[in-house]
């Protein structure tokens, strides 16, 4: 795509025009703007640029005034009229003339009188100053014995400069010759005045009057410059959202599609919601400060009685653990280990059926960093709480959900989960991976619902979102979600795939 | 969890069914066999509910069961055997627990005394919390003289431990020995250490850390003893687990006569426990429908001894069970022999209406106008550290109600955020090699005073970034969630002074902006100008 400039600088350099300058004059361009077309159709293969270095002569300060004014010695030489005694010059700058009168033999001087000699042309070097008054020379066309003269009067100075040639290439004057043959064309319809119009203006929208790709404003016929509508533009980035939050949100649109309500809680939990109400013993493993994020302060907790009396002595059909269950435990405070304490508090606080809740939040695991393993990661929980609900509705619910994010293929083997009896562990099937285990589920036991006087079964389902994100977005390292590349936020496209 | 390894040969024949069907319905009982199967053997993983399933004949008895060749209750005989332990008072405060047994006519191969002591630890880990709950000591009954003594002996005792050579004290054992040192903890501050000696002084075992090399099993041993100590009723089952292991590989189980102050005891005690249990009890928790004698099936399959009557099903729970202390755990087993895939999964009858939480519907509309302005969305970890969050800042934590945890697993990650402007700038010191503008924010929670707030910070870096940018983005963001703040010159260490504002609601502060001070940049390595703003705009 050729700008009106570049054609004609291109039209220009194809007549034989070979330097910046001389093409600036001819079009009436600034050189600048001649240099960046001519740099523009060099990309292209249109023309060739070749740079070089030049020492360019200019005139100094007193170079000038003397390009102007005369040299010192013509000016001494026309004030001498038929001759005229030394003692009378007065003025310095005619004595500065006197040595370069005599070098340059226009005058004599003959017992203190200075007398002209015969008619003193007009020097080469003084056709020098003239010249460079209009404008810095290439030293390589001055003559040089004049140029050393003016040097040696310091009237003139020389510095280096790069300088551009340009040649025209095959393509380009095949380019140039068409351009010519279409206006010539355009001539030949009728058009001779017809000329590209580079921007759509007030004016046009208002006045123009349109025949096909041709539009008249006020008698003139123009036709919008045609771009290669093909060549790459600037890269822009819209802001967006994280990849990850879309993955997160597709799931909790999923999640409220299948009428769940949303909860929330706090990252910091005690022991009491995060373990004991879960009927984790008190002595078990996962407790332990190797596997829990704990903090170094005690929760206030609710009446613990039942809670205690579950764990101790069972109840509800259930033998219980034994031991001694103790409420200082119950009450140290840890950053939550998963979503569940969240989903048993909100269910003490709505026993009645039915209730259906999600969560979809961050949990925290004491679990070195590195590509798959990060202390705080998301978990998705979803909890159906009803009158007559069975362990076949949930792996009912699990179909569904793994049917929507895009999994068809579930099947379900034992699991083993502390709070959920019976438990089970979702298994999806992903070309390339074969079966992948997705979370897991269960019916909540009777010792987690029970002392929260929570009659009816509780369905309850949990995966790991960053797993899912593995798998839906591609990702090797779990660590680019939360410490971004900005390259990967700019390049993953909107409608990435989930 | 425990991973046991299965040589398909030896389970072919202790099942009687070949490796395919065996292989074949493995997970389905309820195991994690991953990708760890070899030419000759598969290493599956079991949950930690069931310490039966560790050892080779203990899956083999599950399996000949769950794929119907032989159901119902395992009747294990055990012999009347003369051989007396007695308790002594001095132990009780310590570790007062103790089930023992004699297990006769045993030939051992290297592989099966490893398989034993993979058992053995197995059990330490899943039932005994790491020895501290039940710990085991199998002995070549040959080399001891019975009756045995179980009692608490004075530290200095010295004997020589397994494995060694030399005599050591029981205190130096502690100190020296690789099992003393891994749970000598577990004796922290007792006078007395548990002992159990035959009838010439001789040490059996130092429970829960060490044998005596004197009784270490070998491949001539024929006749073990086997101690199992600890604090709890879990010590019978994980002996219970043993001798029934071991009788499936043809050892003939003798009781051993426990004598004690508050009563003598025949051990072991492998008589079943019976449960009731109704079947539309079953059916109202699975989803199917069973008639009783169809649950009754189901669980002799699970080897549980099951009798239909009327409409409950009488139930015998084997000895070696640990999981079962609810129906609901009948059920599952129930559930799992006839097969989770059979179930009919479909979708319960609840109606209800889903509903997002107000916060997601904030964040939607601060994703809304970040994203309009241009903005990346990040989501930092909110975790961090108190030099980036506070040194670094120019800020102090005093009075920031800042949360740290007890154990930092890194000194990167020790405090919970209480503001996210540091991690954003964290963000573009990982990102310096790739192009500017960058101009990133993030809506999630910091934590203050242990409660969840909610915040979106921003933040804009490029050689052209300044007050002015910042002040458009904090305008149009206020304009656009309609918060009403008022602007005051801020005071916060991280901006640059006369750069910055505070924003203010009720007079109550609810974030800042302005260009982030050099001295802030330069702790990031950051080289260009960057500026940021951070809003509160909820908590939970």
């Amino acid at each position: 795509m050729l700008s009106k400039n570049d054609e004609k600088v291109l039209e220009a350099i194809s007549e034989g025009d070979s330097d910046p300058q001389s093409i600036a004059d001819k079009l009436g361009m600034k050189v600048e703007a001649v240099r960046a077309s001519a740099d523009a159709l060099g990309e292209q293969d249109l023309i060739k640029v070749t740079k070089s270095v030049a020492e360019i002569v200019s005139l100094t300060e007193e170079g000038t005034k003397y390009a102007k004014e005369g040299l010192p010695e013509r000016n001494l030489l026309q004030s001498l009229g038929s001759g005229k005694p030394i003692s009378e010059l007065k003025d310095p700058a005619l004595k500065i003339g006197l040595g370069w009168l005599r070098k340059k033999n226009w005058a004599t001087i003959q017992g203190g009188v200075i007398k002209p000699l015969d008619s003193a042309t007009m020097g080469l070097d003084e056709v020098m100053l003239q010249d460079l008054l209009a404008g810095a020379k290439n030293i390589a066309d001055l003559h040089k014995k004049s140029l050393a003269d003016l040097k040696s009067r310091a009237l003139v100075a020389s510095s280096k400069s790069k300088e551009w040639r340009y040649v025209i290439t095959g393509s380009g004057r095949s380019l140039a010759e068409s351009n010519k043959k279409y206006s010539e064309s355009s001539t030949a319809f009728g058009y001779s005045n017809i000329s590209y119009l580079e921007k759509v203006t007030s004016e046009v929208i208002k006045n123009g009057i349109w025949d096909g790709k041709y539009v008249t404003i006020d008698g003139n016929r123009y036709e919008f410059r045609p771009y290669d509508v093909t060549l790459a533009a600037d890269r822009i980035i819209p802001g967006k959202k994280h990849p990850y939050q879309r993955l997160i949100d597709f799931m909790r649109e999923i999640m409220l599609e299948m009428g769940f309500v949303e909860i929330k809680g706090q990252i910091v939990q005690s022991s009491f919601w995060n373990f004991d109400a879960l009927f984790q013993p008190q002595d078990h493993p996962a407790r332990e400060m190797q596997d829990t994020f704990y903090l170094d302060s005690l929760a206030d907790i609710p009446d613990y009685s039942r809670v205690k009396e579950m764990h101790e002595c069972g109840g509800a059909g259930s033998a219980g653990w034994g031991g001694c269950w103790k409420p200082e435990v119950a009450r140290q405070e840890v950053l939550r280990t998963h979503t569940t304490g969240v989903t048993i508090k909100y269910l003490a606080e709505h026993p009645e059926p039915p209730v259906k809740a999600f969560g979809i939040d961050r949990v925290y695991r004491r679990e070195a960093i590195d590509a798959t393993h990060t202390p705080e990661f998301e978990q998705l929980e979803g909890i159906v709480m009803d009158r007559d609900v069975t362990f076949s509705h949930l792996l009912g619910i699990l179909k569904e959900f793994y049917a929507k994010m895009g999994f068809e293929e579930v099947r379900f083997r034992p699991g083993y989960f502390p709070y959920t009896e019976p438990s089970v562990e979702p298994e999806v099937f992903i070309e390339g991976l074969g079966w992948v285990e997705l979370g897991g589920a269960g019916v909540f036991r009777k010792e987690v619902t029970a002392p929260f006087g929570i009659e009816h079964p509780v369905l309850a389902w949990g995966l790991g979102v960053s797993r899912v994100a593995m798998l839906k977005l591609g990702l090797k390292d779990l660590r680019l979600l939360y410490q971004s590349d900005i390259e990967w936020l700019r390049e993953t496209p909107v409608s990435i795939k989930l | 969890m425990p991973v046991v390894r299965l040589y398909y040969e030896d389970m072919e024949r202790l099942i009687g069914a070949s490796r395919d069907t065996i292989m074949g319905r493995l997970a389905m009982m309820g195991a994690d066999i991953g990708k760890r199967a070899e030419e000759e053997h598969v290493d599956v993983e079991f949950f930690p509910d069931r310490p039966d399933l560790y050892s080779a004949e203990g899956v083999a008895r599950a399996m000949q069961g769950f794929l119907g060749l032989k159901t119902g209750l395992v009747e294990y005989p055990v012999e009347e055997g003369p051989i007396v332990l007695q308790v002594e008072e001095s132990v009780k405060s310590v570790r007062p627990i103790i089930g023992c047994a004699v297990v006769r006519g045993l030939s051992f191969t290297s592989e099966a005394i490893e398989s034993l002591m993979g058992l053995q630890e197995d059990l330490h880990w899943g039932l005994g919390r790491n020895r501290r709950k039940v710990a085991i000591g199998v002995h070549d009954l040959s080399r001891v003289t019975p009756p045995f003594r179980y009692f608490g002996e004075d530290p200095a005792r010295k004997f020589v431990p397994l494995d060694f050579t030399e005599e050591m004290s029981m205190q130096e054992i502690l100190q020296k020995h690789p099992k003393g040192k891994g749970y000598g903890h577990i004796l922290q501050g007792c006078e007395r250490y548990p002992l159990i000696v035959d009838c010439k002084d001789q040490v059996l075992s130092f429970p829960p850390i060490i044998n005596g090399e004197l009784t270490s099993v070998t491949e001539e041993t024929e006749d073990l003893f086997i101690d199992v100590t600890g604090t709890d009723g879990m010590v019978h089952k994980a002996l219970n687990i043993v001798v029934t292991s071991l009788a499936e590989r043809g050892g003939r189980i003798e009781s051993v006569v426990v004598k004690r102050s508050e009563g003598d005891f025949v051990s072991p005690n492998l008589q079943p426990s019976s449960w009731t249990v109704r079947a539309a009890e079953a059916n109202k928790l699975i989803g199917f429908d069973l008639k009783p004698p169809e649950l009754a099936e189901c669980l002799r399959r699970m080897r549980f001894g099951a009798v239909a009557n009327g409409s409950e099903v009488r139930v015998q729970v084997p000895a070696y069970r640990a999981d079962i202390m609810h129906s609901w755990d009948i059920f599952e087993d129930a559930a799992k022999a006839y097969g989770f895939d059979r179930l009919d999964a479909c979708l319960p009858g609840t109606v209800t209406v889903g509903r997002a939480h107000p916060s997601e519907l904030r964040k939607a509309e601060i994703r809304e106008v970040m994203a309009g302005l241009g903005y990346l969305e990040t989501m930092p970890f909110t975790l961090t550290n108190e030099k980036m969050h506070f040194q670094w800042m120019r800020r102090s934590p005093k009075g920031a109600g800042v949360v740290a945890v007890l154990h930092p697993i890194s000194e990167l990650h020790t405090i919970l955020r209480t503001s996210l402007l540091s991690s954003l700038l964290e963000i573009f010191a990982m990102n310096q090699h790739h192009p500017l503008p960058q101009r990133i924010f993030a809506a999630g929670d910091v934590v203050v005073e242990k409660k969840t707030r909610m915040h979106l910070a921003a933040a804009s870096i490029h050689s052209g970034a300044n007050f002015s940018e910042v002040r458009s983005a904090v305008d149009a963001v206020l304009r656009e969630l309609a918060i009403e703040a008022e602007i005051v010159p801020s005071q916060d260490g991280a901006l640059l002074p006369g750069r910055g504002g505070d924003l203010l609601v009720g007079g109550q502060k609810i974030g800042c902006f302005g260009e982030l001070h050099p001295l802030v940049l330069g702790s990031f390595g950051l080289e260009q100008p960057a500026v940021g703003l951070e809003i509160e705009w909820g908590e939970l």
